[in-house]
């Protein structure tokens, strides 16, 4: 079973904005992959994108960048 | 009780929904549709006679629970979110094009898996198109397609369709209203209690578990990740083991309930429903489960869903079963007929223009 830690989990409000996310993360090379939104955090079936907790900032400033949409950045014992 | 903890606790979640399809079989429903979505709503279409076919009209108490269901269970683990304004147009018609692909291959995609449980080898040849439709749907996310993001509406928009359900079947118990079978898969029903409480739980558990079957194939597709079809596993080892000790079970294509060998339809049905599915954010059932927690975009697809039965009964899209010879009727192959065809193929285009188009990319 998979150990469970403190993760960065950023949600979205449309499945194509986590897409447009994981693109540009996977272009410039950051840490994360693409989950399910974790179910403490939505009762949606959508997507999120999972990081380590130290790079919150990197990425807020990434997405002002890049234009990238999100819903929240959260912490998250996952 | 965390049902969504890990993959053992989906399974065994997904078990529980087969244990209640199973009881709800045994007790009444058709023996192969169970606890079918597109089939049940497309019987309660026929109910409150927006269509007139005879042999599919009754005001199923489990769609009314799989909605109330999932609303009451958001209500008190505050999930309930009332929120609308994602498209609800293209969210309409995908519904009637979930409901055309549905009803051309004779089921929705829980049904796919009650008929695959049996043996119904017709059912392994749709789920082929299924995933085959996930898998455009995704490819249609991947281009950047999007519905637009939903929006925080007023509380009581999302109670409408649960008060709305709940009224309707009150209706239908009390009054003279609503048209009921006298013979068909209408006419056979598990006790109005029965299923209106396994519809209740079954819900519940389905919003608990974010049960979807479109959603389980797009997340194996898009990140390799097998949470939600631990769900329909389990959900597939307990119907498969209900129809072995009631001898449901029949591993071929031909002689199956409701169902024919029209492979290249049932193929195509449900390749539409899938790709439908991803693009509406979940399969016929998630729909149900996402209006119940606040949802009225979905609750717009799930007035797709019902207008569109009432499509396929009034125009004769719906596939038809094949059915044996008899001493005074020849055999009939079943499957649909032209208007069902040319109807399928139309909603398969229409897919990819809403999909595909630059207008519904966002990069």
């Amino acid at each position: 079973m998979r150990k469970k830690e403190w993760k960065l989990i950023v949600t979205f409000h449309t499945t194509a904005d986590a897409i447009a996310f994981e693109k540009s993360c996977k272009e410039s090379n950051k840490d994360g992959r693409m989950i399910p939104v974790p179910r403490e955090l939505s009762a949606g079936c959508g997507l999120a994108w999972c990081a380590v907790p130290e790079v919150k900032e990197e990425l807020e400033r990434f997405s002002a960048e890049k234009g990238l949409s999100y819903e929240e950045m959260t912490e998250l014992f996952y | 009780m965390n049902l969504a903890a890990n993959k053992k606790t989906l399974a065994a979640s997904g078990a529980v929904l087969g244990l209640i399809a199973a009881l709800l079989a045994y007790t009444g429903n058709p023996k192969n549709m169970a606890i079918c979505v597109a089939c049940f709503i497309r019987d309660i279409s026929g109910a409150v006679k927006l269509h007139t076919t005879g042999t599919v009209q009754y005001m199923r108490p489990e769609i009314v629970g799989f909605v109330c269901g999932a609303f009451l269970i958001a209500l008190i683990t505050k999930e309930y979110r009332s929120t609308a304004g994602s498209s609800p147009m293209i969210r309409f018609l995908l519904g009637v094009i979930m409901m055309i692909g549905s009803l051309v291959f004779l089921g929705c995609p829980l049904r796919m898996v009650i008929r695959m449980s049996a043996g119904d080898l017709n059912a392994y040849v749709a789920l082929i198109g299924f995933v085959g439709g996930v898998y455009t749907g995704t490819l249609a996310l991947k281009h950047g397609f999007s519905l637009g993001r939903a929006y925080p509406a007023e509380k009581a928009s999302g109670y409408i369709l649960p008060a709305v359900l709940v009224i309707l079947l009150v209706l239908s118990v009390t009054t003279t209203l609503f048209a009921f079978s006298e013979s068909g898969p209408g006419s056979m029903h598990a006790p109005v209690l029965l299923a209106l409480g396994g519809g209740l739980v079954f819900g519940a558990i389905a919003q608990r578990t974010r049960t979807c079957f479109a959603g389980s194939i797009r997340d194996v597709l898009l990140m390799q990740n097998f949470d939600l079809i631990s769900i329909i596993g389990g959900f597939f080892a307990v119907m498969l083991v209900f129809n072995l000790a009631t001898g449901g079970f029949k591993l071929s294509f031909a002689g199956q309930p409701v169902a024919h060998s029209q492979h290249l339809w049932n193929f195509l049905g449900m390749y539409a429903v899938g790709f439908a599915a991803v693009l509406a954010g979940g399969c016929p059932l998630r729909q149900l489960i996402l209006a119940g927690q606040g949802s009225s975009d979905s609750a717009v697809t799930f007035l797709g869903l019902l207008v569109g039965a009432a499509f396929c009964h009034n125009f004769g899209l719906a596939g038809a079963a094949a059915a044996a010879a008899t001493a005074d009727t020849p055999a009939v192959a079943g499957g649909p007929g032209i208007n069902g065809q040319v109807a399928l193929i139309a909603s398969i285009v229409i897919l990819f223009v809403i999909g595909f188009s630059p207008k519904n990319r966002k990069n």
